[in-house]
């Protein structure tokens, strides 16, 4: 039985193409899961190339977002520019984990990774929701919360503790939903997704270090 | 300064956010050369200078990578895709020292020990932002 592979390079080529008929026509929008293998283990498991290696730059935006338009998010820059992220059939939606569209709020933050359109908008491939990725150091610790302190100033973070969605790495070790071997004082990564109405984060993954 | 290809060092890349921006990463700043901005294409190294090292000690996992200052220009590779990006150094970090001997690996191949940290703009030409972390190799 013979087994087609298609070549990463091929696949991006694809997906590029994918992604730019379903946004110039108007596609409605099904969310993270429409062509699968976007989220992070699935990355791992199958490499994914850039964007689309055919192309050297591809669009990038941040801000928060201020409105959204049925498929278009309207997005305030942190240094006053402003955007318009269309989502299509092929965007990967990433908020706390792999999830649809229709978990964006007015008010988020986000990291958009696209293709320029000729009227001005990126079509997004990937949209990360509110995603933080902090360095810290473990300041307390409660049944439900980590208390955390980031950056230079030791500013305070809240990271609470997700059910059946919080992970932690020890060292870099596989992935586990035993928290019990965090203790104050250790440093730790945070992945996770900030929370505008608290300015807490959900915790994503923990990954412990020395 | 163009991107080269002369291989420099080879580890884990993580990501960072930095300058003006929302939620808890806008405290973070301009980092260390004052210049960095999650939106464009720059990264941390852990030998900005002198004082960055004494932080980020990564002699101690046994990374003694070469001093590379602010606006030094490095490509950075995902070791099993191939997607390349080309970034300048902002920023000091990451902390190596607190993560000796972690791995990240792709396809049965792994990357020790963390030597670069990029901004979303970089990581996200590479990789996906929620994974956190990827194997890499440095040019320069």
């Amino acid at each position: 039985m013979s087994h087609r592979q298609d070549s990463p390079e091929r696949r991006g080529i694809d997906r590029r193409r994918f992604l730019t008929t379903a946004a110039l026509g108007g596609a409605t929008i099904v969310g993270a899961s429409a062509l699968g293998g976007l989220d992070a283990d699935a990355a791992f498991a199958a490499p994914m190339p850039s964007l689309d290696p055919a192309i050297a730059k591809s669009a990038f935006a941040e801000g928060r977002i201020t409105a959204i338009n049925g498929s278009v998010l309207e997005v305030a820059g942190s240094y006053g520019d402003q955007h318009l992220i269309q989502l299509t059939n092929a965007t990967s939606v990433w908020k706390l984990r792999p999830t649809t569209a229709e978990e964006i709020k007015v008010g988020d933050g986000l990291y958009a990774r696209g293709v320029d359109m000729p009227d001005g908008t990126i079509a997004a491939d990937a949209v990360w929701v509110n995603i933080v990725n902090l360095y810290c150091t473990v300041k307390g610790i409660a049944k439900d919360r980590l208390h955390l302190a980031h950056g230079a100033q030791d500013h305070a973070v809240v990271g609470r503790i997700v059910a059946d969605t919080t992970t932690a790495s020890y060292l870099g070790g596989a992935l586990t939903s035993d928290l019990s071997r965090v203790r104050i004082g250790q440093s730790a990564q945070i992945l996770g997704a900030w929370r505008p109405e608290d300015d807490a984060i959900d915790i994503a993954r923990v990954t412990v270090g020395h | 300064m163009a991107c080269g290809s002369t291989s420099l060092w080879a580890g884990e890349t993580t990501w960072f956010c930095c300058g003006s921006s929302w939620g808890p990463c806008g405290s973070a700043g301009g980092g260390a050369c004052g210049t960095c901005n999650s939106s464009a294409h720059q990264a941390a190294w852990p030998n900005a200078s002198a004082a960055c090292f004494s932080i980020t000690r990564p002699d101690l996992c046994g990374e003694n990578m070469a001093r590379r200052g602010c606006g030094s220009v490095m490509n950075v590779r995902h070791q099993c895709s191939g997607a390349t990006v080309c970034v300048t150094v902002a920023d000091c970090g990451p902390r190596t020292q607190s993560f000796c001997g972690e791995s990240t690996c792709c396809n049965g191949s792994c990357r020790t020990n963390r030597v670069i940290d990029l901004t979303p703009a970089a990581f996200s030409v590479i990789g996906n932002l929620s994974s956190g972390k990827l194997p890499v190799y440095i040019y320069e």
